[in-house]
């Protein structure tokens, strides 16, 4: 049936390259995704998969290129196809960091980044049956007892860490990040008692439901899925903060073509439909599209994250 | 549950459940095709099913490609999936003698037995095993990592020094890449080719497979015993192995379930610490390592029992227990299915449909196992020598290629296996390297953040080895590290047979220079790791600089003994020095045309140029003709099915 259709798709985009050279999509796309699979930017590169067939008829074929966190995939971006056949799915802070900490192959101005469509927020978990009730009784036992506030997390650089680091200077305290390899089993780590919080995202409180509680999430506002959650700008903590994914072109991709892709995946997140699974599944949605605003956007978080890495003693 | 029995077994679960055990087997024996990768490239098949119809898919396709793993460990000393690690210790010798077909049968009767204690694990006891997988802590696994690493001990035939040398080497080879711990670049020498590490897979597909083709060219000799007459699946004989063996069976698939059920271990290590501890209770005079079916015992029912076990946190706690439920969790998500604790207390139908799904696949994988293995048994034994090779060649080039749809990782692939070829001459055997090489991440990773925890809470002591848990684990693997020292302790001198040849007379001189070349080789290795260390940060460094000091002390001892004892350990080198060369050469040959012919035009000339160093026959011109239309035509269908079916982006 695959067979069948990548037939089909090969002679559409024959008579499609003859016919315009600049037409989106022309055939198939390929949607490169850094990463192994089973992570969340698989699964949000496969909720966005039927959306895309539904509206433009044509196959989005996710594949992996993983290693090294993503540097191999964004490393050899800029020599895939450039027409539009090929989209890479990027990440923050990823793509800001991994090449501050010394040659991975890329640079973050390497990437073309044409939209951002999402961002998984960061929130302090813990146990349901936890003594922290609040985010204060957390930082009061963290005053008290410094280092002794041991979290599990996502990695080392990463958004759970580099929140971790920001909120600890924001809150004049000092507690432990235990990196873990990957959400899932940052997640065990809290609920077997290894650690007593996890600095995780809001997709944890998704999935476990009442067996956590989160005690803020680093929004702007109050995610619809937990409307009793507060924010940590509530508690008086400015910190939004999350890892946030979107969409990548080839740099060798024409003005046109770039524009084309933000328009396709922007068109994707219009949809209630996709909406509603992105939020049940507990994403939050942001539309950052090509041009002077993606470059806003993105300027503004790599600040942000850089000050944060440094004051973490991840790069230099 | 009836209702969910019934509906298990509605046509079309029944149908998707013999498809997917089917599909899944085949796959799982390709080399390189991991089960994680068979259950990811369904995916978008499943978003037009009903979830527990995508589910008993995904669930069967798992099952049967842990399983398929085992033949090419059988068959070609190459584990199909890391699950099937240790099903090569065994296997293959058993099929070096003639009874691959046994050992086919023999895994799968084990495979399913495995399954299905591993499924009435998930059925019966889910909710408590997954509170009590919960209290395995950063410690636990780290000593866990530890406990698989004592197996060199038993691996090491003939050399226990040269054995924990090379695990040392494949710790350190683990290393490369940038650090999931510390988010550091190590060890890449400036290259961004090793950015992403060696990727186990194809370091095992290179350390086990190429050896086997150089040596498969070097000889005219058959490359397994063949049977004089068909003895069809020799069932009879299975079921008495398995009875013979009613102790380790259900002792491994209880190891096999439990390890799948924490998040993160898998199939690999389920496989390694069954084999060990069969190993260890062995009372019988056949000894492991040799051809003992008891080995493929352990391991086949192990690594099929994580299958149910891995399904625990998965269902239970929405935890992955194994990266195959990590692509299945996210495929329900696609779905709608809420995930996570209240998918097991609300969505009931689909997860006891599921599980009955689940226990049918395994039933199921009995008759097709046997019927597909008895295929691949015959494929392998009569295949002549001139298509064996650059089919399976080609194997490990499109496999190798498929994990991360990168052309590097094939170099790599092919260096490893040379590099894998040299020291296995030299007496240092693949297997410990391995072993080093999987466990090596795990361990760092504990080692880690124990050290962390430990540093925090003022106690690193007391976290290291004071736990419970960690203490019996500590004490399993002391015993697993001197298990294979008591004959020695009791004063015991037993003779070694068979390969590598033990020569205990005091060597000639060349045999002492040669053995000192390698050990200088290591001893170098050893030093560049420590030198490179210095300039990392101390949680990036403390765990690679420990593993080098220890390589390199090692590697003097070894010296030292090497010039007291002049004893030397190393297998000898038979056949042509020129058919042995080409093969890695005519391999990376074709890896270079690559980007002027595409990959399935650069395959199919390597294919035909591989014909050659393994061609010991004379063929009529017709046979030739057979010959290499068969060859390009098997690495011209192979290329369309991943392609198209599979979905791999070929260059």
């Amino acid at each position: 049936m695959k067979f069948r259709t990548s037939i089909i798709a090969a002679a559409l985009s024959a008579v499609a390259s003859i016919a315009a050279a600049e037409d989106f999509p022309a055939g198939s796309v390929d949607y490169v995704i850094p990463f192994g699979p089973g992570g969340e930017s698989d699964i949000t590169a496969r909720f966005q998969q039927p959306f895309f067939e539904k509206l433009y008829g044509q196959q989005l074929v996710v594949s992996y290129k993983p290693g090294g966190g993503g540097a191999v995939g964004w490393s050899q971006l800029n020599s895939m196809a450039g027409d539009g056949s090929v989209i890479m799915g990027i990440n923050l802070p990823h793509i800001v960091i991994k090449p501050q900490q010394g040659d991975v192959g890329f640079k973050t101005e390497d990437v073309t980044a044409v939209y951002m469509f999402h961002y998984t927020p960061d929130a302090i978990v813990v146990k349901a049956d936890s003594d922290f009730k609040s985010l204060q009784d957390l930082i009061d036992h963290a005053k008290a007892n410094p280092k002794q506030v041991i979290f599990s997390g996502s990695g080392k650089g990463t958004a759970n860490h580099l929140a971790q680091v920001q909120f600890d200077a924001l809150a004049g305290i000092e507690t432990t990040y235990v990196a873990f390899k990957g959400t899932g089993a940052a997640v065990a780590a809290l609920l077997g008692n290894q650690v007593k919080a996890e600095w995780g995202y809001t997709t944890v409180g998704a999935k476990q439901g009442d067996k956590v509680r989160m005690l803020a999430v680093a929004m702007e506002e109050r995610h619809p899925a937990f409307p009793d959650v507060p924010t940590f700008r509530e508690l008086g903590f400015d910190l939004v903060s999350g890892a946030y994914r979107g969409v990548a072109v080839p740099n060798s991709a024409s003005e046109e073509t770039r524009k084309q892709v933000s328009d396709a995946i922007a068109a994707i997140n219009a949809d209630p439909d996709f909406q509603k699974q992105m939020l049940d599944g507990g994403f939050a949605l942001l539309d950052v599209g090509y041009g002077d605003s993606m470059n806003a956007f993105l300027t503004e978080k790599a600040e942000g994250y850089i000050g944060a890495a440094k004051a973490a003693g991840i790069i230099e | 549950m009836l209702d969910f029995w019934l509906n298990a077994l509605s046509p079309l679960n029944l149908l998707l459940a013999l498809l997917g055990v089917a599909a899944g087997t085949i796959i799982g024996s390709i080399p390189g095709l991991t089960a994680t990768m068979a259950v990811a490239v369904l995916v978008p098949l499943t978003f037009t099913m009903a979830p527990d119809s995508a589910l008993i898919l995904m669930g069967a396709i798992y099952t049967g490609a842990i399983y398929g793993g085992a033949y090419a460990a059988i068959l070609l000393n190459t584990p199909g999936t890391p699950s099937a690690i240790a099903t090569t210790f065994d296997g293959y010798p058993m099929a070096k003698r003639g009874d691959g077909d046994l050992a086919v049968s023999i895994a799968c009767l084990a495979s399913v037995a495995g399954g299905l204690v591993g499924a009435l694990a998930l059925l019966i006891f889910a909710p408590p095993l997954a509170e009590a997988a919960l209290a395995f802590g950063p410690v636990e696994y780290f000593w866990l990592a530890i406990f698989g690493l004592s197996l060199i001990a038993a691996l090491s035939t003939g050399d226990f020094l040269k054995g924990v040398i090379g695990a040392c080497f494949g710790l350190l080879i683990a290393m490369i890449g940038i650090s999931e711990t510390s988010a550091e670049v190590r060890f890449t020498f400036g290259s961004s080719t090793l950015l992403g590490g060696i990727e186990t897979v194809s370091a095992l597909i290179g350390l086990y497979c190429i050896p086997v083709l150089i040596d498969l060219v070097a000889t005219p000799n058959k490359h397994l015993q063949e049977p004089e007459d068909t003895r069809g699946f020799r069932l009879p004989e299975a079921v008495m192995a398995l009875a013979r063996n009613k102790f380790n069976l259900i002792r491994s698939s209880v190891i096999g379930t439990m390890v799948g059920a924490l998040p993160g271990a898998g199939g690999s290590i389920a496989g390694l610490v069954a084999y060990s501890e069969a190993r260890r209770s062995n009372k019988g005079d056949e000894k492991f390592g040799e051809g003992n079916p008891g080995g493929i015992i352990a391991t086949e029912s192990a690594n099929n029992a994580t299958v149910g076990g891995g399904f625990i946190p998965t269902l239970v706690l929405g935890i992955p227990g194994t990266p195959p439920d990590a692509v299945i969790l996210g495929a329900l998500l696609v779905q709608g299915v809420r995930t996570g604790p209240s998918l097991f207390s609300e969505g009931a139908d689909i997860v006891y449909t599921f599980i009955f799904g689940l226990l049918l696949a395994t039933v199921l994988m009995l008759p097709v196992g046997l019927l597909i293995g008895r295929f691949a048994y015959r494929a392998i034994v009569q295949a002549p020598k001139a298509a064996l090779v650059p089919a399976v060649a080609f194997m490990t080039v499109i496999g190798t290629f498929a994990i991360r749809n990168s052309v590097s990782d094939i170099v790599i692939m092919i260096v490893l296996g040379v590099i894998g070829w040299l020291a296995s001459k030299r007496g240092f055997s693949a297997s410990p390297i391995v072993l080093g090489l999987i466990l090596g991440r795990i361990a760092e990773q504990g080692f880690v953040q124990s050290w962390t925890i430990g540093d925090a809470i003022g106690d690193l002591w007391g976290q290291f080895f004071g736990r419970p848990l960690s203490m019996v684990i500590i004490a399993l693997t002391v015993l697993s590290f001197l298990y294979p020292f008591w004959p020695q302790i009791k004063k015991l001198v037993i003779k070694s047979s068979g390969e590598p040849v033990l020569d205990r007379d005091p060597a000639p001189r060349n045999a002492v220079l040669r053995d000192l070349a390698s050990l200088v080789v290591f001893g170098g290795i050893a030093l560049i790791a420590i030198s490179q260390s210095a300039s990392l940060n101390q949680e990036a460094a403390v765990f690679p600089r420990t593993i080098a000091i220890a390589m390199f002390a090692l590697t003097a001892l070894a010296v030292i003994k090497l010039f007291i004892t002049r004893h030397v350990t190393e297998v000898a080198v038979e056949g042509s020095w020129l058919r042995m060369t080409a093969v890695p050469v005519m391999m990376l040959g074709a890896i270079a045309l690559l980007p002027i012919f595409g990959f399935q035009s650069s395959a199919i000339l390597m294919g035909l140029a591989l014909i050659l160093p393994a061609q010991h026959e004379a063929y009529s011109a017709k046979g030739w003709v057979i010959l290499v239309t068969g060859v390009a035509a098997i690495i011209f269908c192979f290329t369309l099915l991943f392609k198209e079916v599979l979905g791999v982006p070929l260059p």
